[in-house]
């Protein structure tokens, strides 16, 4: 019976690693863009959050209303829709002028556009509300001790409320990350070759499901995994002075 | 108000056949996560290490990978293992948000029974319950309260999710809204962007009224 059990592993092992040498560059290629992908998004979701988050915080007129309502149109609709929308809806609209302004914007966006933007869209709503509430977590007391110091209110943002409130959001700013990449797999409906789309399409081909399969799954959660490490020493190394132990 | 002709045969079918299989893979996974998650949540915290570890290994996987690739290997891997193990498009999406949801409820759970003061474990015990008993009638009731605004957070996340069973054809609300866009551009008119715009709205005012419940939840009982 342990014999049997030991041949059957190895046998697995010598397949994966024949499955590996056929299509392992191809699978490469299929990761590079989703780590492509989740880089510029998570980018760009980190600015959106600090902008946007910061204004809500601050409850800067207008932009603020605003900002609430881009949250909760995110929060409170499947991504999977938002992605349909900006790839399969705005493409009926055609090439056209933008409400008489006279700039003419094309709305067939190509795959890959709307690869990173919807991620970004949608990793920037949830990083508005990460970084809202680190930004409200810092004391009222600390800002004007800065007030107090002369710092004005850019000043004092940048030097105090960013700083604290910045490593109070971090840990659940990263979750949002670690979802923006796991997200990247929807992109598998608009047919963008990030990782799962590539690994269905050689499984459709070869049909060899077990192996196919297998190495996606290591491979997301290898990625996954060591970015839940990450925030675990990042939070460690972070914190507060007076929250260390 | 006179609405354009297309407009009534596509409502009925996303709503009649779409939302109301939403609805039910939403029920059944609702269901699902909640009863296996704070099994294992609660068996979480006893310090018994193969058991920990293995229901640790199950929430790590399973909220590590991709609910998309999580499903796929229910309706793709499992019949290339085993043809008893081949489900319908409805039942591999439900499963695999079973998957998924468990995980995120077990680990709620865990934090919430770790919550519950020492003393109302040694006064369960006391008055003579044993483990099963302790936590069926002590200690989870207590642990409910801290759970709920995850867990109507969880409901939230489920219902949005339940569209990544478009992917494998199960015909939730944005399926059948791209059944419809198809059959109308085959048609010879395109209205992809009404009809995922609405998709959009109806999610919104299914989900908008729960995460507001469950901001309030989290602020009247924490």
């Amino acid at each position: 019976m342990t014999v049997q059990l030991a041949l059957l592993a190895s046998s697995f092992l010598g397949e994966l690693w024949t499955y590996l040498q056929d299509y392992g560059s191809e699978l490469a290629a299929g990761l590079r863009r989703t780590i492509q992908i989740s880089a510029i998004a998570i980018v760009g979701a980190f600015f959106i959050g600090l902008v946007l988050g910061a204004a809500r915080a601050h409850r800067i007129p207008v932009v603020s209303q605003l900002a609430a309502v881009y949250v909760e149109i995110i929060r409170n609709t499947p991504i999977l829709v938002q992605i349909f929308f900006l790839y399969f809806g705005l493409a009926t609209l055609g090439a056209r002028e933008v409400l008489g302004t006279g700039v003419t914007v094309d709305f067939r966006l190509d795959a890959f556009t709307v690869a990173w933007l919807s991620v970004m869209i949608w990793g920037g709503a949830f990083n508005t509300e990460n970084f809202r509430a680190g930004f409200e977590a810092v004391p009222t007391r600390y800002r004007e001790a800065g007030f107090a110091l002369g710092f004005g209110r850019l000043a004092t943002f940048l030097n105090v409320t960013l700083p604290i409130g910045g490593r109070i959001a971090l840990p659940s700013s990263i979750n949002t990350y670690i979802s923006v990449l796991k997200n990247t797999s929807l992109l598998y409906a608009i047919a963008y070759p990030e990782l799962t789309t590539t690994a269905l399409q050689i499984n459709a081909l070869t049909l060899q499901t077990v192996e196919t399969f297998t190495v996606l799954a290591i491979a997301y959660l290898a990625i996954v995994w060591t970015m839940s490490a990450g925030i675990r020493l990042l939070e460690r190394q972070l914190a507060l002075p007076e929250e260390r132990r | 108000m006179n609405l354009p002709d297309w407009i009534s045969p596509v409502a009925r079918y996303m709503l009649e056949e779409g939302l109301r299989n939403t609805l039910q893979i939403s029920a059944i996974a609702l269901i699902g996560s909640t009863i296996i998650g704070i099994t294992l949540g609660t068996l979480l915290t006893i310090r018994f290490l193969p058991l920990s570890a293995a229901i640790r290994f199950y929430i790590e996987v399973w909220r590590g990978l991709p609910i998309l690739v999580t499903i796929f290997i229910i309706f793709f891997l499992l019949p290339a293992l085993s043809p008893t193990l081949r489900f319908s498009a409805l039942t591999a999406a439900a499963i695999g948000l079973i998957l998924w949801g468990s995980a995120q409820v077990a680990e709620a759970t865990r934090g919430a029974v770790i919550s519950i003061p020492r003393e109302q474990h040694e006064a369960a015990s006391a008055l003579g319950f044993g483990w099963v008993g302790r936590h069926a009638f002590v200690i989870l009731p207590q642990a409910l309260r801290r759970l709920l605004p995850p867990m109507v957070g969880l409901l939230v996340n489920i219902i949005q999710n339940t569209t990544i069973a478009q992917v494998i054809g199960a015909a939730e609300l944005l399926e059948t809204g791209e059944r419809q866009v198809e059959r109308l551009t085959f048609e010879g008119q395109n209205h992809a962007l009404e009809i995922y715009a609405a998709v959009m709205v109806v999610f919104f005012l299914i989900s908008f009224p729960l995460t507001r419940l469950a901001a309030y939840l989290e602020r009247r009982l924490v």
